[in-house]
C-alpha cells in the first residue's frame, strides 16, 4: 500500500451510510488510484464473509418492568439442555450431601430389612416410617443423667468415709485423700470410655456417608 | 441489518414506556431483541453470554431511558449503552470471546422455524460460526468497530462518538481490522 489515503477510500468505501458526495470521490479515488484498488479487490471477500451472518432467532425470554427481562425459568433452560448440562452438577450435589451428612451425622445401616437411616442419636429408624432423628434431647438427658450420677457417688463416697473415719486422728486424712484420688481416676476412665464411645460413632456415620459418597459416584459414571 | 424507519414510532413507545406501560415497553424490547441479541451473539461467541448481554443493555436503556432526550436515533443511543455493557462484559471476562459448537437448544430453536431445511440451516450456522471465529481473533476496539460499522450500519461520526475516539481513528482502525480478517481468512482457506 503505498497510497496514503488508503485507510480512509477504503473504510469510506464499505460505509454503506456515505454521503452523496463523498462516495462520487471515493468511486473517483478508486477509478485513477491503482494501489487504492488493488487494495479494494484484496479486502472484497472480506465484505462477502461477513455479509454470510444470518440473523439467529433470540431464545425465548420474557420483557418485564423493572428488571427488563427475565430468562427462561429454570426448568425450562434444564429442559432445553437436556441432560447434557446436568451432570456438571453431580459433583456439587453429591458435596452438598455430605455436607449435609456430616452436619446432621447421618447414619446408614443395612440390614436383612432393608436400609435404615438415623440422625445424631443411637436410635435406628426406619426410613419407611420415619424421615429422620435428630435426637438432641438424648444428649441433654445422658448428661443430666451423668452429672445426678456423680453427684450421688460423690455423696455416698462422704458418707463412706465419715463412717469409716468419723472419729479420727490427722493420719486417717491420708487415707481420705487416697480414697477421692481413687474415685477421680475412676471418672477419668468413664469419661474416656464415653469419649471414645462417642468416636466410634462418628466414625460408623463417616464411613456410612463414604459409602454412600462412592454410590453416587458410581452412579454418576454410570450415566456418564 | 436496516436501521429502522420507525423512529416516531419508538418515540410514542418510550413515552408510553416512561409513563408505566408495560406494554410499551415490551413492545420496544421486542422492537430491537433480534439486533442487540445478534450484535451480542457476534461478540461474545455464544448464546449463554449473548443472553446475558442483551440482559444487561436492556437493563442499562430501562434504567436509563428518561435520560434519552430523542437528540439521535434510539437504535444510535441504544447501542451506546450496548457498546458499553460489551466493553464492561469484555473486561470481567477476559478479551477475545470463545466460540461454542451448535447447541441442542439452538437446533430445537431452529427446527421450530416454518420450512426448516436441514443442510441449508447447517450450512448458515457454519457461516456464522466462521464469522463469530475471525470476529473472535480480532482485538476487541476492532471487533467493535466491525459490529457497529458493518453490522449496526453505524456512521463513523457515530462510532467515533461512541468509542470516545476521532472519525479517522474510527476508519483507520476499521480498516485495519478488515485487513486483519483478510489475513484469517487467508489462513483458515
Amino acid at each position: 500500500m503505498s497510497c496514503e489515503h488508503t485507510p480512509e477510500i477504503l473504510a469510506d468505501h464499505f460505509d454503506t451510510r456515505l454521503a452523496g458526495g463523498r462516495r462520487l470521490e471515493v468511486q473517483q479515488h478508486l477509478a485513477a488510484c491503482t494501489d487504492c484498488a488493488a487494495e479494494l479487490a484484496a479486502l472484497d471477500p472480506v465484505r462477502t464473509v461477513l455479509g454470510n451472518w444470518r440473523e439467529q432467532g433470540v431464545p425465548q425470554w420474557q420483557p418485564v418492568a423493572g428488571a427488563g427481562l427475565v430468562r427462561p425459568s429454570v426448568s425450562e433452560r434444564f429442559r432445553r439442555r437436556r441432560g447434557v448440562d446436568w451432570l456438571r452438577w453431580t459433583p456439587l450435589a453429591a458435596s452438598l450431601v455430605l455436607t449435609v451428612a456430616v452436619v446432621m451425622q447421618l447414619r446408614v445401616e443395612v440390614s436383612d430389612g432393608g436400609w435404615l437411616v438415623s440422625f445424631g442419636a443411637d436410635t435406628v429408624t426406619d426410613i419407611a416410617t420415619t424421615a429422620a432423628v435428630v435426637n438432641l434431647a438424648n444428649i441433654e438427658q445422658y448428661l443430666q443423667a451423668f452429672s445426678e450420677q456423680q453427684r450421688s457417688e460423690t455423696q455416698q463416697l462422704m458418707e463412706t468415709a465419715l463412717a469409716q473415719f468419723g472419729e479420727t486422728s490427722a493420719d486417717s486424712l491420708y487415707q481420705i485423700v487416697s480414697f477421692f484420688e481413687e474415685q477421680r481416676q475412676l471418672d477419668m476412665r468413664r469419661m474416656e470410655a464415653g469419649f471414645q464411645h462417642m468416636l466410634d460413632r462418628d466414625y460408623q456415620t463417616v464411613n456410612s456417608v463414604q459409602q454412600l459418597a462412592t454410590y453416587v459416584q458410581y452412579q454418576g459414571e454410570l450415566l456418564q | 441489518m436496516k436501521q429502522p424507519a420507525h423512529d416516531s414510532a419508538d418515540h410514542e413507545l418510550i413515552s408510553g414506556a416512561l409513563n408505566g406501560s408495560l406494554s410499551a415497553w415490551e413492545l420496544l424490547v421486542r422492537r430491537y431483541e433480534g439486533r442487540v441479541y445478534n450484535f451480542s451473539l457476534r461478540l461474545t461467541g455464544n448464546a449463554d453470554d449473548a443472553m446475558d448481554l442483551m440482559q444487561e443493555v436492556f437493563l442499562g436503556v430501562y434504567r436509563n431511558l428518561e435520560r434519552f432526550r430523542g437528540e439521535s436515533l434510539f437504535s444510535t443511543w441504544l447501542f451506546r449503552i450496548a457498546h458499553n455493557k460489551a466493553v464492561d462484559m469484555a473486561r470481567r471476562r477476559g478479551v477475545g470471546p470463545p466460540t461454542e459448537p451448535v447447541t441442542e437448544a439452538q437446533q430445537d430453536q431452529s427446527q421450530g422455524d416454518e420450512q426448516f431445511h436441514p443442510e441449508h440451516e447447517l450450512q448458515q450456522r457454519q457461516l456464522n460460526d466462521q464469522i463469530k471465529r475471525l470476529l473472535a481473533q480480532l482485538p476487541a476496539d476492532q471487533r467493535m468497530t466491525v459490529e457497529l460499522k458493518f453490522y449496526q450500519e453505524l456512521t463513523f461520526e457515530q462510532i467515533a462518538d461512541i468509542e470516545d475516539i476521532s472519525a479517522n481513528t474510527a476508519k483507520t482502525r476499521f480498516y485495519s481490522a478488515i485487513r486483519k480478517l483478510k489475513e484469517l481468512l487467508e489462513t483458515t482457506s
